[in-house]
């Protein structure tokens, strides 16, 4: 029963996060066109500065990209098809968050298989200890050289 | 079980060494361009000289889009450059600059004192010609061949090293 404890512990944990995530990376999509240019600065990187989002910036490169999101959405392009022409510009660099979902599982991956190896190297180590005999335990043969020694040394 | 358990060290190290020599040996301020191998976007503006300049009329002739401004120091830099290449390959070459979030008064002032190539500038004061191509800051340059397909685009103030080695992509010997 207790053996179960962490693996099952460990599952379940994994299961919230993924819940977590999967909630985080998939919005609901935005009604009106303001509320999707909007998310679409929000997903968009600034180039004419470091780790911020289009949205967010005041440089005269954001407020062109934002120009052209308006523009471009006014035109009937839907979001994806806008994210597209960015992509294709500027490549994946521009997008704020990786296009793959699978990325965010990266780090889970790399955590149970953290505990898989630290696991496996404990028990390895359990059993090396069992092989080797207990301190005080000596065999025969060993008993007898030590004699044979002690025997030679007294002369 | 035993036997493999050596196997640990190089299991735990080796991701790792490997995740921080790449991770970190990259550039965060370099943008691989994604117009490389791809036709140029079509562009268009008005020149300093007030008249209108579209991307089409590059069609059939190598071609040179410089990404500048006056305030961009490495911009000075790589000026004697362009106006080198652009008197050396007249009639096989076209020039074209692109103002990056400049005024035109200040551009002009940066050719008076710097040279004047005769090439066209478009003043792309809005920034909008720049988001086409994809421009992050000057100065940049994109060599695009006789059939309207870039064919490198570098970030950087160009060297004579970057133009001998990146102009015959574009059908101009060096």
């Amino acid at each position: 029963m207790r053996r179960w404890t962490l693996p099952a512990a460990t599952v379940g944990l994994a299961a919230v996060a993924i819940g977590i995530l999967l909630v985080a990376v998939l919005p609901t999509a935005p009604a009106t066109r303001q509320q999707q240019a909007r998310a679409l600065a929000a997903e968009l990187r600034c180039p004419d500065c470091e780790s911020l989002s289009v949205a967010e910036s005041r440089t005269a490169a954001a407020a062109a990209i934002r120009a052209e999101i308006d523009e471009q959405l006014a035109a009937g392009r839907s979001p994806a098809d806008v994210r597209a022409t960015f992509v294709a510009r500027y490549g994946e660099w521009i997008l704020l968050q990786p296009t793959s979902p699978f990325i965010w599982l990266v780090p889970i991956v790399a955590l149970l298989a953290g505990v898989a190896l630290v696991a496996w190297w404990l028990r390895g180590r359990r059993s090396s200890r069992a092989a080797t005999p207990l301190p005080g335990e000596v065999e025969a043969a060993e008993r007898q050289r030590i004699r044979d020694e002690a025997e030679l040394l007294d002369g | 079980m035993g036997r493999w358990r050596w196997l640990v060290v190089p299991l735990l190290v080796l991701p790792i060494s490997w995740l921080l020599f790449t991770g970190l040996g990259r550039d965060p301020r370099t943008i691989p361009s994604p117009l490389v191998g791809k036709p140029l976007p079509s562009i268009s503006g008005t020149t300093l000289s007030h008249g209108p300049w579209d991307s089409t009329s590059l069609a059939g002739k190598p071609a040179l889009i410089n990404v500048w401004a006056s305030w961009c120091a490495p911009c000075v830099t790589e000026h004697p450059l362009l106006l080198d290449v652009a008197r050396q390959h007249a009639g096989q070459l076209q020039v074209v600059g692109v103002l990056y979030q400049d005024t035109p008064g200040s551009a002009l002032a940066f050719l008076g004192h710097y040279g004047d190539g005769g090439w066209p500038d478009i003043n792309d004061g809005a920034g909008r010609v720049a988001v086409s191509l994809g421009v992050t800051g000057p100065p940049e340059t994109f060599f695009v061949d006789a059939a309207g397909i870039v064919r490198y685009h570098h970030v950087g103030p160009l060297t004579a090293e970057v133009l001998d080695q990146e102009l015959p992509a574009i059908g101009i010997a060096p």
